[in-house]
């Protein structure tokens, strides 16, 4: 085994990736910042409130829906409680905003990770948006997530 | 405005950190399995299957890297393989769709909804959106 070559790729290569992965990422992040502070989530929200119909889901689900497809998970399942707890979000949406978010979400951040590797980010938002309303459709039409539905008259 | 921007940079590097704390190890142990003949035999067992979404077979220790364990080490072993943007995408997709199972499973098991049926959907999204991919670019 050529160990000199091993040592030059593995230190080289591995230095290389994570400085482009700096000059990525904190763009993106002071980017994601400024949205948050715009207020850009709740003019979203609006405007996809409406488009949650085909989901047979209430506008006030687009909150949290969008809030982890932008930002990610954690911080889309804060804003999840809290539309919990207040009693703006029915159990049947809540969940079928848990299964659009499992296959959709965070895709800023993690789409720019992948940006750093060279793959093409419209692709992949465009494919990961369509499995995610795949999925989200087939649940909301499932008897599983019916049963929710009554009790909520959601 | 500058408190933002601030927040913006801190959060950046905090990722950055993280990452390169994954990545660097996942890296070197890779570009390691490429000089030895191991990443060869497992690119040969799997070539069958990742065949079908059109990625070689060595591409198999990313796929299984980041379904069960997280992005951040499947990104390491990535950016050892020197994959081709088209191949990039197609396994950036993939694992997009389904990643860090074993910790999701759980998360899904709080909000009442299936644990084994949510891995297993995404795992079947996953391949598709490969497959997919790989038959439109």
């Amino acid at each position: 085994m050529d160990w000199k070559s091993f040592a030059a790729e593995a230190a080289g290569g591995s230095l290389k990736y994570v400085l482009i992965m700096a000059a990525i990422i904190i763009p993106v992040m002071i980017m994601l910042e400024l949205a948050r502070e715009r207020k850009l989530l709740e003019k979203l929200a609006a405007k996809t409130g409406p488009v949650l119909s085909i989901f047979g889901m209430s506008p006030e689900a687009s909150f949290p829906l969008v809030a982890g497809f932008l930002f990610g998970i954690s911080y889309g399942a804060g804003v999840i409680i809290d539309s919990a707890r207040s009693g703006r979000i029915t159990v049947k949406d809540m969940i079928l905003v848990n299964i659009f978010l499992s296959v959709c979400h965070a895709v800023v951040e993690d789409t720019a990770l992948f940006l750093a590797l060279g793959a093409s980010p419209l692709v992949i938002i465009t494919g990961r948006l369509a499995a995610a309303i795949i999925i989200t459709y087939l649940a909301s039409r499932s008897i599983f997530i019916r049963r929710y539905g009554e009790g909520t008259g959601g | 405005m500058a408190a933002v921007i601030k927040r913006g940079v801190v959060k950046g590097l905090t990722v950055t950190l993280e990452l390169a704390k994954i990545v660097v190890p996942v890296y070197i142990l890779v570009t390691f399995l490429k000089y030895t003949p191991v990443l060869g035999y497992i690119a040969k067992i799997a070539q069958p299957i990742m065949k079908m979404v059109g990625l070689p077979g060595e591409a198999s220790v990313a796929i299984v890297l980041g379904y069960f364990t997280n992005l951040y080490a499947a990104i390491g072993a990535i950016a050892s393989l020197n994959l081709s943007s088209k191949e990039t995408t197609i396994i950036a997709t993939m694992l997009l769709i389904a990643h860090s199972l074993p910790m999701e499973t759980a998360v899904s098991k709080k909000v009442g909804v299936s644990g084994l049926a949510m891995v297993t959907i995404r795992v079947i999204l996953s391949v598709a959106a490969g497959a997919a991919l790989n038959l439109a670019m």
